[in-house]
């Protein structure tokens, strides 16, 4: 469905200055450095898998992307999405994907919802029947019915993110490229659009490329996932490939009343930190509970507060090197 | 068709959210264009004529030339404003839907209110036209070509326009380009080009070739020389500057570096 064969993506990063003068040279300076946003990457995904696209800020997820929803051209390499190449054919393929981006809307601002939907049935010349139909699927799915005649700069940020993703599936499309859906979602908001896109994958068997900043996004809905760091590839596997690889340190956070004198080191402990009065432990949990290390935990000293956290995913790409 | 009155409807409905504003900016930009022709009215009126041009005849440059930009201002405001779309990344939406992105910016928005500066131009043809009181044949003629001549400077502006915005592929910031190929060859095409010293003219009559739309056509019909030659030759050089500039536009989508996020 999606072939990324030895994609490259080079910038060359130009010094811009202000002015007109700052801007005539820069137009014909030859002065820049090379960033290579994407480094010979190579994958292929199947019909209807869930793939998470993930890796720390600047890695090249988006760059990705945008290559491969045809808004880039590759410096070089070859794309195919669903057997056309984006750069050569881009308004078909535009047929074939939806696409939508975490942090920029693609519905119209300042009309109602509605009317963006209008406007996209009739750029992507959908029937009358199929436009319907859509419309009542996806009230059912995403409840978005309620706020049909809201204009969109009033939606909150979760009633916009159903919109965006409505919208992106108003042609149907086989192919969906999301770019961190639920960045900045409270946990109702990211729990109801992780329940559609699961539904969506299923039972619509549509394939989907997600990146994301959030492990919770993996770990639900993720059948395979891509890591890359400083546009290279690091791992192509299943989720559990990923927890083996890197072995996912949990997280936990313990406040002291008094800072404890000696603290015995555990097998199984990868890390200990102290952090704005916090000790911050990582610890491997396949190798060390987390009621035997709160045991020795209360050991150590008297806690006033215990937190335990999940991973944050630099955390995750960090452990891979 | 349908989609393209879907998006001209909608991006009226837009502006009218905000009401004040439109009003505001219309009022303000037909008090600028009437300070611009009361200024050069009085500069002729001092003068008499320059270099053989009297008030009516300049009158006639004036208005085609401020009809043209005026109308590239109402149609073609994305295409204006088009830095934002490289600053903020906002091309990527245009490049993610089936439609080519140049078809979209032209109906993302109307500027409506550019439309005063449209009709103080057309105010300016109709009486220049009346005070120059020509003979009945060249009347008719001139009546007649006027509209292909706005047409020639409105695709001649719109092109330069589109030109411009393409440069932002590569620097981004287009504002301080848009004095040099946009503001500054208009505002010179309101006065007859025989004033300019030849390398200016030169100028005007290739890389920014502002001349054809107005100069070259009204030197033949107003009888102050030139053939037919100079009424086919206004719209030829528009299509072919057009069409040289949407190559132009298609290799920058080709660099287009989009933006991080």
């Amino acid at each position: 469905m999606i072939v990324a064969d030895q994609l490259n993506k080079h910038f060359k990063i130009y010094e811009t200055k202000r002015g007109f003068v700052g801007s005539m040279t820069s137009l014909f300076s030859t002065k820049h450095h090379l960033v290579k946003a994407v480094n010979d990457i190579s994958f292929e995904v199947k019909e209807g898998e869930f793939v998470g696209y993930i890796g720390p800020n600047g890695a090249g997820k988006s760059t990705t992307i945008k290559m491969l929803s045809g808004i880039l051209h590759p410096t070089s390499g070859k794309i195919e999405v669903s057997g056309l190449s984006p750069q050569k054919r881009r308004k078909e393929v535009a047929k074939k994907i939806g696409i939508v981006f975490g942090q920029r809307t693609q519905l119209w601002w300042d009309l109602p919802l509605r009317d963006s939907f209008d406007i996209l049935k009739e750029m992507y010349k959908v029937p009358d029947a199929k436009y319907n139909q859509f419309l009542k699927l996806y009230d059912d799915m995403l409840q978005i019915g309620k706020f049909m005649n809201t204009p969109v700069r009033k939606l909150s940020l979760g009633q916009r993110m159903r919109g965006d993703l409505a919208a992106a599936m108003i042609h149907d499309p086989d192919v969906l490229f999301l770019d961190e859906p639920t960045i900045g979602l409270d946990v109702n908001a990211k729990t109801s659009i992780r329940a559609f896109l699961k539904e969506l994958n299923s039972n619509e068997k549509k394939t989907i490329l997600l990146t994301t900043h959030d492990m919770d996004d993996i770990e639900q809905l993720c059948s395979r996932v891509i890591v890359i760091n400083h546009g290279q590839l690091v791992l192509d596997g299943t989720l559990d490939d990923l927890k083996q690889t890197i072995g996912l340190p949990s997280v936990m956070e313990v406040q002291y009343r008094s800072k404890p004198e000696n603290i015995e080191p555990l097998h199984g402990i990868e890390k200990m930190s102290w952090e704005n009065g916090k000790l911050i432990l990582l610890y491997d949990r396949t190798i060390l509970s987390s009621p035997a290390l709160l045991q020795s935990v209360t050991k150590w000293g008297e806690p006033i507060d215990i937190q335990m956290k999940e991973p944050e995913i630099e955390e995750v790409i960090r452990k891979i090197y | 068709m349908n989609l393209f009155i879907k998006l001209v409807s909608g991006s009226i409905r837009s502006q009218m959210q905000y009401k004040i504003n439109f009003l505001v900016s219309s009022l303000s930009y037909a008090l600028i264009m009437a300070v611009d022709f009361i200024l050069l009215a009085a500069i002729l009126h001092r003068f008499d004529n320059v270099k053989g041009w009297n008030l009516y005849e300049v009158g006639l440059l004036y208005g085609i030339s401020s009809v043209a930009i005026t109308l590239y201002r109402v149609f073609g405001v994305e295409i204006h404003n088009f830095e934002k779309y490289m600053i903020e990344g906002e091309f990527d939406s245009l490049l993610i839907r089936p439609v080519s992105p140049l078809s979209l910016l032209l109906t993302k928005n109307l500027d409506l209110s550019r439309i005063g500066g449209t009709v103080q131009g057309v105010l300016i043809l109709a009486i220049s036209i009346i005070g120059l009181s020509l003979k009945d044949f060249d009347m008719f003629l001139l009546l007649v070509y006027l509209p292909i001549s706005i047409f020639s400077g409105l695709i001649i502006c719109f092109s330069l326009g589109l030109l411009t915005a393409t440069i932002a592929f590569w620097t981004q910031r287009i504002k301080d380009f848009q004095v040099f190929t946009l503001y500054a060859p208009f505002n010179a095409a309101n006065y007859p080009m025989n004033i300019y010293p030849g390398w200016l003219k030169l100028i005007f009559f290739t890389v920014i070739p502002v001349g054809f739309m107005n100069y070259t056509p009204i030197l033949f019909l107003l009888n102050k020389g030139g053939t037919v030659w100079n009424l086919a030759l206004p719209p030829a050089v528009a299509l072919v500057f057009l069409f040289l500039t949407l190559r132009f536009w298609q290799f920058g989508i080709r660099h287009y570096h989009s933006t991080g996020s």
